[in-house]
């Protein structure tokens, strides 16, 4: 049994769409910021099956081999980041509107 | 023995991100996005990265996932407040907008030079390392290697990236702070003519 970049990069995509659908179909605030986080779950396991393919794949080079897995970890700091702020906002609209459901925040609609 | 847990994974990983986003209660989606994240981190693991699984479980599984948890109890929403009005025809368009992106990228994928390259057999992502490779690629995914890259190549990066996450600090910090005399909101109720709800009647629904 073998595994493919193809099928990696097929199920990251699969990840990506799931989280897509989320963002673009529920109307609660949290479950908006957890789909986000799914997105960028998806994203990360394609850039580490990218770089595991690298590394042993046809196209070895010596630099920076490591360097899918520091961007990893940087993308998983963004993401702790962009979860805190999320979140913190999410308090803040929900003192003023009494609310979790993102259309009833309609203040920039015109 | 590797890519079979890998097609596991992956079959558990899609049915656990289908039930995290069509749960109606978001406790029930925040428990199922836990076991989503813990099969990520078995895919990292069969992709020779322990490192990266190992974060992933503590930030996600742990960091992350309790923040959604706390703010969800925080919030204490009742069921009415989290009745969704969703309308069937906007899941029905989500579905397909999400179905066409899939698509299009799957076929992008599928075309790609770079993952399809002409006239050679697929690389087994799962293959081992073959004994005569240099260190800095047979140990790439371990935190000695991740550390070497981190701190000399990209050390601009990672300042960068602790310089944003001070950043959020502050704006979580400042955005959940409670104002006693109410500046800031008094002012945009003033705008935008809305009934202002007291800080009082706040504090004893919260609690």
């Amino acid at each position: 049994m073998t595994l493919s970049l193809d099928f990696c990069l097929i199920l990251s995509t699969a990840v990506f769409c799931i989280g897509v659908y989320g963002v673009l179909s529920r109307q609660n605030i949290i479950v908006i910021l957890m789909s986000l986080e799914l997105m960028l779950n998806g994203v990360n396991l394609a850039i580490v099956s990218f770089g595991r393919y690298f590394i042993a794949g046809p196209s070895a080079e010596d630099i920076s081999a490591s360097t899918p897995q520091a961007f990893v970890v940087i993308v998983l700091a963004v993401a702790a980041a962009e979860a805190a702020v999320g979140l913190a906002i999410l308090l803040a609209v929900y003192r003023r509107w009494r609310s979790a459901i993102a259309g009833d925040i309609h203040l920039l609609s015109g | 023995m590797d890519a079979f847990v890998f097609y596991c994974a992956a079959v558990l990983m899609v049915i656990t991100g289908l039930l995290v986003v069509t749960r109606r209660n978001p406790v029930y989606s925040a428990i199922w996005l836990v076991l989503f994240f813990t099969q990520i981190a078995t895919c990292f693991l069969t992709l020779r990265s322990p490192f990266l699984a190992a974060v992933q479980v503590l930030v996600y599984g742990g960091a992350i996932m309790v923040l959604f948890l706390f703010v969800l109890m925080l919030l204490n929403l009742t069921p009415e407040e989290m009745e969704e009005r969703v309308s069937n025809r906007r899941r029905i368009l989500s579905a397909i907008a999400s179905l066409a992106l899939f698509v299009s990228l799957v076929v992008t994928i599928r075309h790609s030079p770079t993952v399809n390259p002409t006239a050679s057999v697929p690389f087994d992502l799962t293959a081992p390392i073959p004994v005569d490779a240099p260190e800095s690629l047979a140990k790439a995914g371990e935190v000695h290697q991740i550390g070497n890259t981190l701190f000399r190549e990209h050390v601009l990066a990672f300042e960068l990236t602790s310089i944003l996450i001070f950043i959020a600090i502050i704006g979580a910090i400042y955005l959940t702070k409670t104002r006693r005399a109410g500046l800031a909101v008094t002012r945009v109720a003033a705008t935008v003519g809305t009934p202002e709800s007291p800080r009082p009647e706040l504090e004893t629904e919260a609690g």
